[in-house]
């Protein structure tokens, strides 16, 4: 049977070559478009090292502080909450405060160049899953001692040292000399978390009035003992937030936060205005797919019109099949088949059209340290969208098909 | 096995109502080989649809072994027409994208059955009209006959109960016609298979058990 | 003729329903790509009123608990700052500002004035931001020392400003009313010609300067430095600078940057939406065109028939040709019509406050160009192939 419609739908679409291939065009070039988008999603918060333990990590990305005037504030949290409030928790195994990343500058030969440095504390490293290429991390105690020890990515070594074996060496950003201690890869920019050029410890900051800003531009990072603990944390993150009291409780009154995954954050700073530390995640994932079916409403309306003007040219065989005992419901089985097909074909043309361009953008540096490749998240997303347009423009034309009347097809009168 | 009581038939379009058959009755007993003739108009394809369950009467009704059909649902209907109706067109109405024997197993697909049991009963319908040698070739490279055969091959290869034959010698010349009145004859005869046939060929008419006569869509006899 | 092609059009309309949706749709979108970019074009074009060009900004972060509150200490230390500036011959001009050309954030000012809204951006420069910035002043004077001595407060502001409040009366002199009251008067000084801080793309505003003093303790320290380098001064001065910065104020960080470069991050952020909303457009008329070519190139082969009677009955190729077009600028224009009647609501409705009425409609006119220009370019070559039917060909169907 399926082999039949196979058969069917194989010799339908060669022999209008022209509309075959307006059709696969259409397809292939949506379906680019939308795994080119998922692997950008996919590579800002999907698994990829050295963020590789994502279902046992989650972090605080953004704090909302609530002031008495009826004002708020949303960031970074400020170093003191996350020290006294989060390092404290008992359930996560390991806890790590680091700061967001800041452009310094760094002088090399003459030449100026803008490194991103992020401040760290020891944890960081034990929880973030670096693959050194060169020397190690700097430890607690480097923190806790405020020793000037930097870890670089492969690129910033470059830049210094042309090369040459980086560790024990030193290096001037932002007017601060570190000794070199490590060597990680490149990591991507979109990485939140990890991404930087430059790591070196907290302590290390040029003044320690972090210690006592009021607003912050500090992150934490969460390493739970076993995934099963995820809901544990945030919980005890939420009955922890009811005894913050503030520094300056004449102007602060509350905080909210949550301990969650990258996106939830940004889900929650999309809709989250109510004052709470709900799980918007959901509705962003809700938005993204409303806005990929919107994206595909046009192509598919094409495929329905191409597929609906064609209907009188297949009557001969529909009435024939009708006759010799097609149900309608069987017919529109048909006709579907024959579109995702059709989709599917026009996904694999779109599969290595994609390929082909992430090769491309990470090649180009468009986006610094990107390494984007095709992984199997990326193809079941690219898959579904496939079948998806195959059936929502399919299945129109199908049942128009299906509801032609067999006397007049077969009478091969119009419709 | 079909009975049709005062059957009635009215064509709608926005502004013409047309009557096709007026106050149709009709018996088709088991092993009988009905002609139908009649005047170009007069209702005898109209006539063999409702026979053939492609089509509902606007008035009266159709019994099937002693059920109205309009009790069945179109899913219920299209099993009936496949189990129990092989139809033969005068267009032949063959599907041009399909080879010989693929086109022969249109019917079987529509059954629970093996693909390998498919092609078996294929070839063998096909072995039954003498067209053993052309299973792979498609519609377009066959003669007018050849054609015709296949469709009588599609058309018993399901072992149906009753064949509607729709003029099916009207495209072909008299030496290919008689070939293929000689298969339906064959398959009256020795299987016992009812046939109605649309014609309006005397000379067909006359060979045929009994001829139902239409004028202007009434039954004149 | 043209009943007659909207005859056909009519006749047809089930399938041209959706055609005419998915040009309706791509409209909409269109016009607003358009009016974006007529609106870029149009604010580009206008005078920025200062020049960037030699003059660098250096961001200071103080790495302090709060931003609210300075100290003594921090004013000393901008004053050394400024007394290391005047070492380097390289510098021609220094000065202290809030906000910074091409900068992000800026302070803004919303106020009642007789009973209208006033929204204007504020900056609080020092007396040499005229000259290093090369501001153009059309009436009055700029900060000087003789303010220091002055119990009112004195303000610089734009002639948009100056236009809005005093309309063509002689601002300078007169109350700055929005902020004057009993006990601390405004006064406006000077007005300027323009200060368009966010740069080339970004539509005229109103602007105000405020006096900032460098020895008052009660002025904040500004958050940039601005320095207007000699003619020919590279990045090697720049590290040199660095170090000098950082050996006066240890617990400090700067961010010495180029204007030229940070006008080019600011124009890229800039065009980013646009560049975003251009490709999706570009996407939605690549989809409506080949849907188009797939619907015409499908009418013509089942028209056939008729197309060959029309052949036979005397039509020339020419006549099919235009039928053709014809019909499709008629589909063309229903979307459009539709789509016309809800762009017209924007202005008239006034939810595009800041986009001129002028702008708008060059960004409909080019929306409507590009549309009917695309609708025509997919019809060439089904309406070339209807003029290939042979009139006898076309009839032996039947």
């Amino acid at each position: 049977m399926l082999k039949n419609y196979l058969k069917i739908a194989i010799k339908v679409l060669l022999r209008r070559k022209f509309f075959t291939l307006i059709s696969l065009f259409g397809i292939s070039f949506t379906l680019v478009v939308l795994m080119l988008v998922s692997a950008l999603l996919d590579h800002a918060f999907g698994p990829l090292p050295p963020e590789v333990r994502t279902d046992r990590t989650l972090g605080i990305y953004t704090v909302r502080m609530l002031l008495t005037n009826n004002f708020e504030r949303t960031g970074p949290a400020p170093y003191w909450f996350l020290d006294r409030y989060v390092r404290t928790l008992a359930t996560p195994e390991r806890v790590s405060l680091y700061s967001t990343q800041r452009s310094v500058a760094a002088y090399v030969a003459g030449e100026k160049h803008s490194l991103f440095l992020k401040r760290t504390d020891g944890e960081f490293w034990n929880i973030l899953d670096f693959q050194f290429l060169e020397g190690g991390p700097f430890t607690a105690a480097d923190e806790r001692e405020a020793n000037f020890v930097a870890v670089i990515n492969q690129a910033t070594a470059e830049l210094f040292f042309k090369g040459q074996p980086a560790v024990g060496r030193t290096i001037a950003v932002d007017g601060q000399r570190f000794r070199v201690a490590g060597v990680v890869p490149n990591v991507p920019i979109f990485r939140v978390t990890s991404f930087a050029d430059v790591w070196v410890p907290l302590s290390t900051a040029k003044s320690n009035g972090y210690l006592r800003e009021s607003t912050g531009s500090f992150l934490a990072l969460l390493l739970a003992r076993h995934p099963g603990d995820l809901p544990k944390i945030k919980e005890e993150l939420q009955t922890t937030l009811a005894r913050v009291e503030f520094p300056d409780a004449r102007e602060y009154s509350r905080v909210i936060t949550a301990a969650e995954t990258l996106f939830e954050s940004v889900a929650r700073g999309l809709f989250g205005s109510d004052r709470d530390a709900r799980n918007y995640a959901g509705y962003l994932l809700g938005l993204l797919l409303g806005l990929a079916v919107l994206f595909m409403l046009l192509p598919a309306i094409n495929l329905i019109n191409l597929n609906v003007s064609r209907i009188l040219e297949r009557a001969s065989e529909i009435g024939v099949r009708k006759a010799f005992g097609a149900s309608s419901g069987t017919l529109v089985g048909q006709f579907v088949v024959e579109n995702v097909l059709l989709t599917l074909i026009g996904g694999a043309i779109g599969f290595v059209a994609s390929l082909f361009l992430l090769n491309a953008l990470t090649g180009s540096g468009l986006i610094q340290y990107a390494h984007f490749q095709m992984n199997y998240r990326i193809f079941l997303y690219g898959l579904a969208a496939a079948l998806f347009f195959g059936l929502f423009s399919g299945v129109y034309p199908a049942w128009k098909m299906s509801r032609l009347h067999p006397v007049d097809a077969l009478r091969g009168q119009s419709l | 096995m079909i009975q049709l009581e005062e059957v009635e038939k009215v064509y709608r379009t926005d502004k013409i109502e047309t009557l096709a058959l007026s106050r149709c009755n009709l018996q088709v007993r088991e092993g009988e080989f009905i002609a139908v003739m009649g005047p170009s108009g007069s209702g005898k394809s109209t006539l063999l649809n409702l026979i053939g369950l492609l089509d509902e009467p606007t008035k009266g009704r159709i019994m099937l072994n002693g059920s109205a059909i309009a009790s069945f649902r179109d899913k219920q209907l299209a099993r009936l027409r496949n189990e129990y109706i092989g139809f033969i067109f005068q267009s032949f109405h063959l599907i041009n994208d399909l080879s010989v024997v693929d086109n022969v197993e249109i019917p079987l697909l529509y059954r629970r059955m093996s693909n390998g049991e498919r092609r078996r009963l294929a070839l063998a319908a096909l072995e039954r009209v003498g067209l053993t040698s052309r299973v792979h070739h498609f519609p377009s490279q066959l003669s007018g006959g050849q054609q015709q055969r296949v469709a009588i091959a599609r058309a018993i290869v399901g072992k149906p109960k009753v064949l509607l034959a729709d003029e099916p010698t009207g495209n072909l010349d008299s030496h290919m016609g008689d070939e293929i009145m000689s298969i339906l004859f064959d398959l009256n005869r020795n299987e016992n298979t009812t046939v109605v046939m649309v014609t309006h060929d005397p000379r067909l008419g006359e060979m045929a058990g009994r001829i139902v006569r239409l004028f202007d869509g009434r039954q004149v006899n | 003729m043209i009943k007659h092609l909207f005859k056909l059009v009519w006749n047809r309309k089930r399938s041209n329903l959706l055609l005419m949706f998915e040009i309706f749709f791509s409209f909409i979108v269109l016009v607003a790509v358009m009016t974006l970019a007529a609106y870029y074009q149009d604010n580009y074009r206008r005078p920025l009123g200062f020049v960037y060009e030699s003059v660098w900004n250096i961001g200071i972060d103080m790495n302090a608990a709060t931003n609210d509150v300075w100290s003594a200490e921090m004013v000393s230390t901008t004053q050394q700052l400024f007394l290391a500036l005047q070492d380097f011959p390289e510098i021609e001009s220094a000065c202290g500002a809030l906000s910074t050309p091409y900068g992000l954030g800026a302070r803004q000012s919303v106020n009642e004035f007789k009973g209208r809204r006033v929204e204007m951006e504020v900056n609080e420069v020092t007396d040499t931001f005229l000259q290093t910035l090369n501001l153009q002043l059309l009436a009055g004077r700029w900060f000087d020392q003789t303010d220091d001595a002055s119990n009112w407060k004195p303000v610089v502001i734009n002639q948009r400003l100056s236009r809005e409040l005093f309309g063509h009366d002689d601002p300078i002199g007169r109350p700055f009313e929005p902020w004057s009251s009993p006990g601390e008067e405004v006064r406006v000084i000077g007005v300027i010609s323009d200060f368009r801080r966010d740069g080339e793309f970004v539509g005229p505003g109103n602007y105000l300067f405020e006096r900032k003093r460098l020895d008052d303790p009660r002025h904040r320290p500004p958050a940039n430095l601005l320095i207007k380098v000699r003619p020919g001064t590279n990045v090697t001065f720049e590290e040199r600078l660095a170090a000098r910065l950082q050996a006066v104020a240890r617990e400090w960080s700067f961010e010495i940057r180029p204007l030229t470069r940070m006008r080019e991050v600011a124009m890229k952020l800039r065009l980013v939406p646009v560049i975003l909303l251009g490709l999706i457009a570009a996407f939605l008329m690549i989809m409506v065109g080949l849907g188009l070519v797939g619907v015409l190139w499908q009418n013509v082969t089942q028209r056939t028939k008729e197309i060959g009677l029309r052949r036979a009955k005397g039509a020339t190729a020419a006549a099919i040709h235009q039928q053709i077009l014809g019909e499709t600028l008629v589909l063309t224009s229903l979307g459009v019509v539709l789509g016309l009647i809800l762009v017209v609501q924007f202005p008239l409705l006034d939810l595009i406050s800041s986009v001129s009425v002028t702008v708008y409609a060059r960004g409909v006119l080019l929306a409507l160009l590009v549309l009917y220009g695309l609708t025509l370019a997919a019809s060439l070559y089904p309406s070339w192939l209807a003029t290939k039917v042979r009139p006898a060909q076309a009839l032996h169907y039947e």
